[in-house]
């Protein structure tokens, strides 16, 4: 890979559990996301796709190697400063949507621009509202989120992951928990949104499909990288 | 408004079953507090007012001089003083003495009285009353008489050397009303009639049931005194400097001195043991909706562990985390206290329109309540405190929780 890289990890070790039940999840991986690329990390339950994820994601820091944000280290920035870098520069996207559910589709966009601070009120609900027009849910901004349908909460979660127009977008298993149809919407408007915006996506996925229309596939098992290939 | 604060905002008025009994709690917890503070104080209250109507905030009772001890050295403290003191009945200089204290900028004004026990009778009714003999337009400046008859005139009695001011208690025992004759028999066996000029009513049950006022040099004739004067009560400008102004005058006049908290410490402490009492179990049930406050927020915590890694995953920090559990905390706290100072007020007011017949240590026929702003001040205070303590250990234990945890429950 060539170019800037937005986000990498070098060597990245991670131990999960105690004692007898300690498992090694991480050994040695390494990775470079570069802005308009789409990486899927592919491989069995368990085999440290997740882990993996919370460790770009700033989640979680790594018991050793590095992780590095633009040109600056950050694994072992204080959880302040980790939490302020994921607000400013890496958007998630869960399974399971994680919405807020007594919060309106719009207030859930909301929320990551709230603790930005940048904008004032009206501001956001306007980005917000442009963001959910953009992923075609501008006639259910009020709709409380508990209200909309599997893959509607998943398009309002990928406007929120949007919100602080982050460097990165993180997805672990994001058409996991919905149908063919919507599975292949919510990729392709992400592919679309990664690509106009020039961000780096990375997601874990289970569906070959998905994995298949990515540009990078890396394929982890026992906590290592075995392959990655392009598809460039 | 602050991210956490609005996310408070939300996450209370989506759980309104909760919210209220919450907020119900510091309600009631907050205007327990105040209407059981001014009920207490209100009663404590109307006897300091009473008292200090009737007897003045200060006493200077019979002269004394040091006892000769042969060559031994005078112990140093006061109550060894006291008993190496010789005491000498009445107050042969009041004028002087009064003279000399209205120099000081804490004295009001000062009236002396000639007080002694006699018997009087009205028909078949007799009773032993504590007569004062009194000088009228100087006890009018310094007590509140005039504002106490409750029948009659005090021109009258003023007018009239040979009418007495009789108290209500007194002057329903020997069934007497204004108009009325009473006998109040001297010393030499003899009896004299004096007119009921009017009849007061201070409040304070041991006045009222006794009491019975006339002319200074009228008393000095049925009681056969030497003296003018047994006593001058003084009234303050502050009756709480009574103590220190008492042991100026004592160690000045050479007169034993009375504050008006020494001369009624018993019932003082009476009440303040009871306002004790009273706050000590309302505070319970403030400490109550506390614990209640810190269920439904532990409760919160464990039914948001999802949106608190969503938070923590969108870069909240984690004392953003803890500050949206303490504005919980803080929002209840303070709308109870604001509601409950409202129903403090309303339920205080209500009370004082409950009728009661009380004729013991105090006179009233309506509860007394107080109108103190430290009731509501304190009721604050304890709420927010209570409420902080209920609302930090969930709002920690909210920050501490691991977001990946939750997070993996998604995926492996």
């Amino acid at each position: 890979m060539n170019g800037e890289v937005c986000l990498s990890c070098r060597d990245v070790e991670r131990y999960l559990g105690e004692d007898e039940s300690r498992v090694h999840a991480l050994r040695g991986v390494s990775l470079d996301l570069e802005p308009g690329t789409i990486h899927a990390v592919v491989g069995p339950s368990g085999c440290g796709k997740s882990t993996l994820l919370y460790i770009l994601g700033l989640l979680d820091q790594p018991d050793g190697g590095s992780v590095v944000l633009g040109s600056e280290a950050v694994s072992h920035l204080p959880d302040n400063e980790l939490s302020q870098k994921r607000n400013e520069f890496i958007g998630f996207i869960f399974q399971f949507h994680f919405l807020m559910e007594d919060f309106t589709a719009q207030e859930n966009v909301v929320i990551p621009m709230r603790r930005m601070g940048q904008l004032p009120e009206a501001a956001m609900c306007e980005r917000a509202a442009e963001l959910l027009e953009a992923v075609g849910l501008s006639d259910k901004l009020q709709r409380a989120s508990r209200h909309l349908s599997g893959g509607e909460q998943q398009r309002v979660a990928i406007a929120r992951a949007l919100a602080n127009d982050p460097r990165v977008i993180l997805a672990d298993e994001p058409t996991g928990n919905l149908d063919t149809a919507n599975s292949r919407r919510a990729f392709e408007l992400l592919q679309r949104l990664v690509q106009e915006n020039q961000k780096a996506l990375l997601l874990v996925t289970h569906n070959p499909a998905i994995a298949e229309a990515c540009d990078w596939i890396h394929e982890m098992k026992d906590g290592r990288i075995v392959l990655t290939h392009s598809r460039r | 408004m602050t991210p956490p604060l609005y996310i408070a905002l939300r996450f209370l008025s989506h759980r309104k079953r909760a919210l209220l009994l919450s907020l119900s709690g510091v309600v009631f917890g907050v205007a327990f507090f105040i209407c059981m503070q001014a009920q207490t104080q209100g009663f404590a209250k109307y006897f300091i007012d009473s008292t200090l109507g009737s007897n003045g905030a200060l006493i200077i009772r019979s002269r004394f001089e040091p006892r000769q001890v042969g060559s031994l050295v005078p112990p140093k403290t006061s109550k060894t003083n006291v008993a190496h003191r010789q005491y000498f009945e009445g107050i042969t200089n009041a004028s002087e003495i009064m003279r000399v204290s209205r120099q000081f900028s804490d004295v009001v004004s000062c009236s002396p009285v000639l007080r002694g026990t006699l018997s009087a009778r009205s028909g078949f009714e007799n009773a032993t009353v504590d007569l004062f003999g009194i000088e009228p337009g100087l006890h009018l400046q310094t007590t509140d008489l005039a504002h106490q008859l409750v029948d009659g005139s005090f021109d009258d009695f003023r007018n009239k050397p040979n009418t007495v001011i009789v108290g209500s208690r007194l002057a329903e025992t020997l069934n007497l009303e204004v108009g009325d004759t009473v006998q109040l028999l001297s010393p030499g066996g003899q009896y004299r009639r004096f007119g009921v000029a009017a009849i007061a009513k201070s409040g304070v049950g041991s006045v009222d049931s006794t009491r019975i006022y006339c002319h200074a040099r009228v008393a000095q004739t049925l009681l056969h005194k030497p003296y003018p004067a047994s006593m001058i009560i003084y009234k303050l400008r502050d009756p709480d400097r009574a103590p220190a102004l008492a042991r100026h005058f004592e160690s000045l006049f050479q007169h034993d001195s009375v504050s008006w908290q020494e001369r009624e410490q018993n019932t003082l402490h009476l009440f303040l043991t009871l306002r004790m009492s009273a706050a000590i179990t309302v505070s319970l049930v403030i400490l109550l909706a506390g614990f209640g406050i810190f269920n439904v927020l532990t409760m919160t915590v464990l039914g948001k562990i999802k949106e608190i890694a969503i938070l923590r995953s969108m870069g909240y920090q984690r004392r953003d985390i803890s500050s949206i559990f303490l504005w919980q905390g803080g929002l209840i706290a303070a709308t109870g206290s604001l509601i409950g100072c409202g129903v403090g007020a309303l339920m205080s007011w209500s009370m004082s329109k409950i009728p009661i017949h009380l004729r013991g240590l105090l006179s009233t026929d309506y509860f007394v309540v107080a109108w103190d702003w430290h009731h509501y001040v304190w009721a604050i205070l304890l709420a927010a405190v209570s409420v902080f303590i209920a609302s930090y250990v969930p709002a920690r234990r909210a920050a501490q929780l691991p977001p990946v945890a939750t997070l993996r429950g998604s995926s492996v």
